[in-house]
């Protein structure tokens, strides 16, 4: 645990730490307090250095108050993880020239890049026709302004959900109709392929069922 | 039932336009909504006279007339909407034949009727289509005929050549089409082309009494009696070019298949045995009606919840009857033009329910509501775009199959936004009776209606031809009355019209 922070803070040892043990717990926090963060003055910190001694946990939880530490009452890792983090802020803080031109290696995704087939998904939801055709349906739709166009059309979808029928202006009837028109055709064609996958299947169950039979003699015709 | 004279009724009754009339509150006691039947003059006459006979003094008992049935459903607890009367509307048990009724689920105090859906549950019509043109079958058309009625047992008591036994039967109640599927009875396509996909998910077969298991189980894959038949039928006429043309009925002349049946013994008698439950929790819940058969229960309490898991597995039941008539018509037309019913197009065009109860969505004044929709002698009929039809009939609505009677013609019509806000997306369901079955017995000769169709051309076999009268085409309706109004009222559309040349019976 901690590997990556204790690294960065060059830590001697950071492939080894266990947090789990108090000892190495201990002398840890004594080292970050010495080496980076320095709340202290050197003789302040006589309660921290005395590692072996019982009244360390209370030299520990007055350290944390001075630091104003927000998890002084989690448990001891994340008590740990603050401290680390404080250390780092810290140490960029001395050192903001050196790492301000950093660049972070992208690390490599585990799943392969998604394309979506969705064309929905691929919109580019910040050009000015989307952001033209938005306000478009907004003013149909009484929806007020708001800079984030996503936003206002998740305004309409919601709308629309709510009141099936929405009155709107029967002279802008066919702004509305057309792109409805056109995703009702679509729908059925993706319908149409859906239902012939489900016929496909079970005409693949019915090779293993099927056994179809007929007993004339049970016939009889009535009155 | 308020005693009154007919004048005094009819100021209950006002004509809204042309084809629609409103029932007033008051006609009936108690009603909740106001009720409304559509009609064009000649049915109009038919139901204004119905009224009329029944104010005439000494008239009580009998038959109540569908106006006063419409009315009286408008009274029962947890109706929305309105109580919609169909123009093929006529009496029958509690709820008219020919009346749909939507309740509200969320209201606790909705109720579910079995009488609303009717003793013949999810009976049905199936049209199949072929490639063949008249003049291939007009040869051949006696033998086929023949043929159709050796592979279909018909009549009251037959018995199915489709060997099923107890197990298979739990099975097939709680699978519907599934299990023809799985047995290989029918195509992947026939499902697509089903409602509901031929399954009603909610189906419990321990919620069947064995009695009408053992009805059930012999009589799968028969046609059954009454006005129930499969017909080899013609395209007449094409109303709708472009949605007959996404029915695979590209020309006039083209044969097609219809099969008219339902869940036969099976679903009367669970019909019966929640007729029975219902009026002990009637009694329980205090829910007062109008009629006595209008027997039925909170859609919330046991019985409610039983009738209606026993009514999805008679819908099953049905579906499964009506493949395996699907089955068996594809291997006659093999036989008969020695092809395979592949190679003859015998895809089915579509199958509905009209007599079942379902839970659908709709928009009851400008909010979504989950209803318990009652169609007794009407058609689901959803408009274009609706998610519960088939992507092939996503443009055109769904196709709403209307069997004529006996020897006259039959209509495909499709759904219409406008249905879908009037009538909860319902409409019509045949030509409907004019005269009850014993005044048609009494009345007609079955040697002249037989000599009839055969002067027609048309080619017929049954198994009790003593009983034909009570189906020839004088004791209904006319078919074309009831579309035209349907179609002039705008609640369906009509698409194309079919005329029969071969008939088989019951």
């Amino acid at each position: 645990m901690f590997k990556l922070k204790l690294k960065a803070l060059g830590h001697p040892n950071p492939e080894n730490f266990n947090c789990e043990d108090e000892k190495e717990y201990r002398s840890i926090v004594l080292w970050l307090e010495d080496q980076k963060i320095r709340h202290y003055k050197i003789e302040e910190r006589e309660g921290l250095r005395n590692i072996d001694s019982d009244s360390w946990k209370e030299a520990y939880d007055t350290y944390q108050k001075d630091l104003v530490s927000p998890i002084n009452s989690g448990d001891p890792n994340e008590q740990l993880n603050w401290l680390l983090s404080y250390a780092v802020r810290l140490e960029y803080g001395d050192n903001v020239t050196k790492y301000k031109d950093v660049k972070v290696e992208q690390p490599k995704q585990a799943t392969p890049n998604v394309v979506s087939s969705n064309p929905l998904d691929n919109l580019d939801f910040g050009s000015s026709a989307f952001v033209a055709g938005v306000d478009r349906i907004c003013a149909l739709t009484g929806v007020g302004p708001h800079p984030n166009p996503k936003f206002r059309l998740s305004a309409v979808a919601k709308i629309l959900k709510t009141a099936p029928h929405p009155d709107h202006n029967k002279g802008d009837a066919s702004i509305v109709q057309q792109p409805n028109d056109v995703l009702k055709l679509l729908f059925i064609q993706d319908l149409r392929e859906l239902q012939t996958k489900i016929n496909e299947a079970l005409v693949a169950v019915q090779s293993v069922t099927a056994d179809p039979r007929t007993d004339t003699t049970l016939g009889r015709v009535g009155r | 039932m308020v005693v009154r004279q007919y004048n005094e009724e009819l100021k209950y009754l006002e004509k809204v336009n042309p084809h629609c009339w409103k029932i007033k509150k008051g006609f009936q006691p108690n009603m909740n909504v106001e009720g409304v039947f559509y009609v064009n003059n000649t049915l109009e006459r038919l139901m204004l006279e119905e009224l009329k006979n029944s104010c005439r003094p000494g008239m009580t008992g009998g038959f109540l007339p569908g106006v006063k049935q419409i009315a009286n459903v408008a009274a029962l607890p947890g109706i929305v909407g309105r109580s919609v009367g169909l123009p093929d509307i006529h009496s029958g048990y509690g709820f008219a034949i020919g009346n749909m009724a939507a309740f509200d689920m969320s209201n606790p105090k909705s109720i579910v009727s079995p009488g609303g859906v009717g003793f013949d549950i999810n009976c049905g019509v199936r049209l199949l289509r072929t490639n063949l043109h008249e003049k291939d079958v007009q040869p051949i058309k006696e033998q086929l005929a023949q043929s159709l009625f050796d592979h279909i047992p018909v009549g009251v008591g037959s018995k199915g050549i489709i060997p099923m036994n107890a197990r298979d039967m739990e099975e097939a109640l709680e699978m519907g089409m599934d299990w023809s599927l799985r047995e290989g009875y029918v195509w992947a396509e026939d499902k697509e082309h089903c409602e509901e996909y031929g399954r009603m998910l909610n189906a419990d077969p321990s919620k069947v009494s064995l009695r009408a298991k053992k009805r059930g189980l012999p009589q799968l894959g028969t046609l059954g009696a009454g006005n129930h038949y499969a017909e080899i039928q013609v395209v007449d006429e094409i109303y709708d070019k472009f949605g007959a043309g996404k029915m695979g009925l590209e020309r006039i002349g083209q044969v097609c298949v219809m099969i008219h049946s339902g869940s036969r013994g099976f679903g009367h008698q669970v019909a019966t045995d929640a007729l029975v439950q219902m009026e002990k929790a009637m009694k329980r819940d205090q829910i007062e009606v109008n009629d006595r058969q209008l027997a039925c229960a909170r859609i919330n309490s046991v019985e409610g919840q039983d009738y209606l898991k026993a009514m999805a597995a008679a819908a099953n039941f049905a579906w499964v009857n009506r493949s395996s008539m699907t089955f068996l018509t594809r291997q006659a037309f093999a036989k008969q033009f020695k092809m395979s019913p592949d190679d003859l197009d015998m895809h089915v065009i579509y199958d509905v329910s009209h007599n079942i109860a379902k839970m659908e969505e709709h928009i009851v004044d400008g909010k979504i509501k989950t209803l318990l929709v009652h169609r007794k002698g009407s058609t689901r009929a959803f408009p274009p775009h609706h998610p519960l039809i088939p992507v092939d009939y996503q443009l055109t609505g769904q196709p709403v199959l209307i069997g004529g009677s006996m020897g006259t013609c039959s209509y495909v019509l499709t759904g219409t936004p406008q249905g879908m806000t009037e009538t909860f997306g319902s409409t019509c369901h045949g030509a409907g009776r004019a005269l009850s079955r014993a005044k048609s017995r009494r009345n007609i000769d079955y040697k002249e209606v037989l000599g009839k169709l055969e002067s027609l051309g048309i080619s017929i076999r049954v198994a009790s031809p003593k009983l034909v009268m009570e189906e020839a085409p004088e004791s209904y309706k006319n078919v074309t009355d009831v579309v035209d109004t349907c179609h002039a009222a705008g609640i369906s559309k009509k698409t194309v019209k079919l005329r029969p040349i071969a008939v088989i019976k019951g």
